[in-house]
């Protein structure tokens, strides 16, 4: 039974490394420099595994110089949306008109439609790369923030918290000391979870035009190869390269959190 | 009962809470909000029209008064004048609206159902084959964005074997209202249709699919299994009832999710409904018409949760029997 439950893990684990790699060793996988101009359109040969694109950029190049960007913006966002999540949730346990109005605005901000804000908003605030970091995790920390509040709720009728309140410690150090580190392992699957959520939000804004140019992540390369005509070149891998390795890093997440996840019955909303 | 008119209080706050946000963000951020609320540049402005833009505006007014400029602009259906397309924006909106929930609604519809069925099955089998091969594909699938599904449809269908049209919503040259209208209409909703109910479809299976798993376990089901109740049955009597009022809390949040997907598909297959409005919006800078259309997606929104809401009160057998649990 182990054995079979760690095959996920090791498979994620093992794709997410690759990525990993090539986004802090870009040179590692590509021969090319990132602006090495060759023929436009060339299809794909040994010399260019996936050809080269509209203005002679070598696609596979381009790829592995995008990990870098695609992670770091869905890591910096999940890491946000976590550390908002955390803070909401657990504030909106406390009794009284504080923790009423907290989770009044965790309700609230579930059911706002977030990709038609975030576009408005990117188009209000203007759209670069940290910019859109803090605007997808200012609307995705709902989520880990209502599971946070049932994990807390749950916990404070552990005894070790009627401990600590029979000790005379203050709600805040109980909270700080006792109650967060407990929520280690939710923490850590929201974590992965959020990881694709946020790189699935980006790579639609940046596919609808919204990305950050000086920052070209997956999305954007989509959006490129969409507006400079590869359909009509039937270049068709440069469409789709993209698209495949956003959704081979989600699924490597995915595994992990799987692996992490106890009961599995509790496949979570992504 | 209780818990359902609080969710529907929250879907009003919510509501207010965009209306707050669509008035003070042209006012709070750094810039001129007349640039703003027109959309065109400070300085390609000459003095008197940039007087007539902050007279027209209410600009000079005290906030309270603004906002009710605003409020008044919301409550008579207009949502205020686009300055860059010279045009109502709700007009705008109305224009484009019927096409997106010609895609959305189907979508839901399909998703949910879909969802729902094949959910219900592998959640009572859990384990067997058949559960382990769907659940597994569908968790595949969940991490596949939206438009890639939609650009593999495309690739697959209008350019490998040219089975279907891969842009707009008709062909050129049809009559409209002859059968041979509609049936353009319908070749051409398969694909964006089709996109987004695949897009949408995961995540449906996925919950029912655990509630049931879940539920399949419990003694009751067991029982009506010794009895030699069909499986059908059982699905649909024992375990369909106990997990229906996600479900329709889903299918109603379902419908804000696809008209947020439905954006992305639209500019993919070239349909002028609301998303591809959205986008002219944020490239020529419109904002009245960004602010429009942010409202009118969360109306939606809020009417469609409002509903599921109101049918789960309805459908509470403690309210058809007339108990106050």
């Amino acid at each position: 039974m182990k054995k079979r439950a760690r095959l996920p893990l090791v498979a994620g684990l093992a794709m997410l490394g690759v990525f990993l790699l090539a986004s802090l060793f870009p040179a590692l996988f590509s021969p090319y420099g990132q602006k090495e101009m060759f023929a436009a359109w060339l299809s794909p040969s040994s010399e260019h595994i996936l050809g080269t694109n509209a203005l002679g950029y070598d696609i596979f190049t381009e790829l592995v110089y995008g990990t870098r960007e695609t992670l770091l913006i869905g890591c910096a966002s999940s890491v946000l949306t976590l550390l908002i999540g955390a803070a909401v949730g657990t504030l909106s346990t406390f009794r009284g008109t504080a923790g009423w109005l907290f989770n009044g605005l965790i309700n609230v901000f579930v059911l706002l439609p977030r990709l038609v804000t975030l576009i408005v908003l990117a188009g209000f605030v203007g759209s670069s790369a940290a910019n859109l970091t803090v605007l997808i995790s200012a609307f995705s920390w709902s989520g880990t923030a209502r599971n946070v509040r049932a994990r807390v709720i749950h916990l404070n009728a552990a005894p070790f918290v009627e401990n600590c309140a029979i000790l005379g410690y203050s709600r805040g150090h109980t909270v700080l000391f006792h109650l967060i580190p407990n929520l280690y392992e939710l923490l850590l699957s929201r974590f992965l979870l959020g990881v694709n959520s946020c790189i699935m939000m980006e790579s639609t804004l940046s596919f609808l035009g919204f990305g950050d140019l000086y920052h070209p992540t997956w999305g954007t390369m989509i959006n490129f190869a969409y507006n400079r005509g590869a359909f009509i070149r039937q270049a068709y891998n440069y469409l789709l390269a993209p698209g495949v390795c956003i959704m081979l890093l989600s699924l490597s997440f995915y595994l992990i959190s799987l692996y992490f996840e106890r009961r599995r019955e509790t496949i979570s909303e992504v | 009962m209780k818990k359902y008119t609080r969710s529907i209080f929250t879907a009003l706050a919510c509501f207010l809470i965009v209306v707050v946000l669509n008035f003070c963000l042209p006012r709070l951020l750094p810039g001129n909000p007349v640039a703003y609320l027109t959309g065109f540049a400070e300085e390609d402005m000459t003095p008197r029209q940039y007087e007539y833009y902050t007279e027209a505006l209410h600009l000079n007014d005290p906030p309270l008064r603004q906002f009710m400029y605003y409020a008044e602009s919301l409550l008579d259906g207009t949502l205020g004048y686009s300055y860059k397309k010279e045009a109502v924006v709700s007009s705008l909106i109305l224009e484009r609206l019927g096409y997106t929930l010609q895609i959305t609604l189907p979508a839901v519809l399909f998703s949910t159902l879909i969802g729902l069925f094949w959910g219900l099955r592998c959640g009572y089998k859990k384990g067997g084959w058949g559960d382990r091969l769907s659940t597994g594909a569908l968790i595949v699938l969940n991490t596949v964005p939206s438009f890639l599904i939609a650009l593999l449809l495309i690739i697959f269908f209008c350019f490998t074997f040219r089975l279907l049209p891969y842009s707009g919503l008709s062909s050129a040259g049809v009559g409209r209202g002859t059968a041979e209208y509609v049936v353009d209409r319908l070749a051409h909703l398969i694909l964006p249709v089709g996109t987004l109910t695949l897009a949408s479809l995961p995540s449906r299976y996925l919950l029912v699919r655990n509630m049931a798993a879940g539920i399949s376990g419990e003694k009751y089901v067991l029982y009506a299994r010794e009895r030699g109740l069909p499986d059908g049955r059982i699905q649909l009597s024992y375990i369909l009832r106990n997990i229906a009022q996600p479900v329709i809390t889903m299918a109603g949040m379902g419908v804000s999710v696809c008209v947020g997907g439905s954006l992305v598909i639209e500019n993919i297959f070239s349909i002028n409904g609301m998303g591809s409005l959205l986008s002219e919006a944020v490239y020529t800078l419109d904002y009245p018409l960004m602010q429009g259309i942010l409202f009118v997606t969360t109306l939606i929104m809020v009417v469609s949760i409002v509903v599921s809401d109101i049918v789960c009160i309805l459908i509470d057998p403690r309210v058809i029997w007339g108990e106050t649990a």
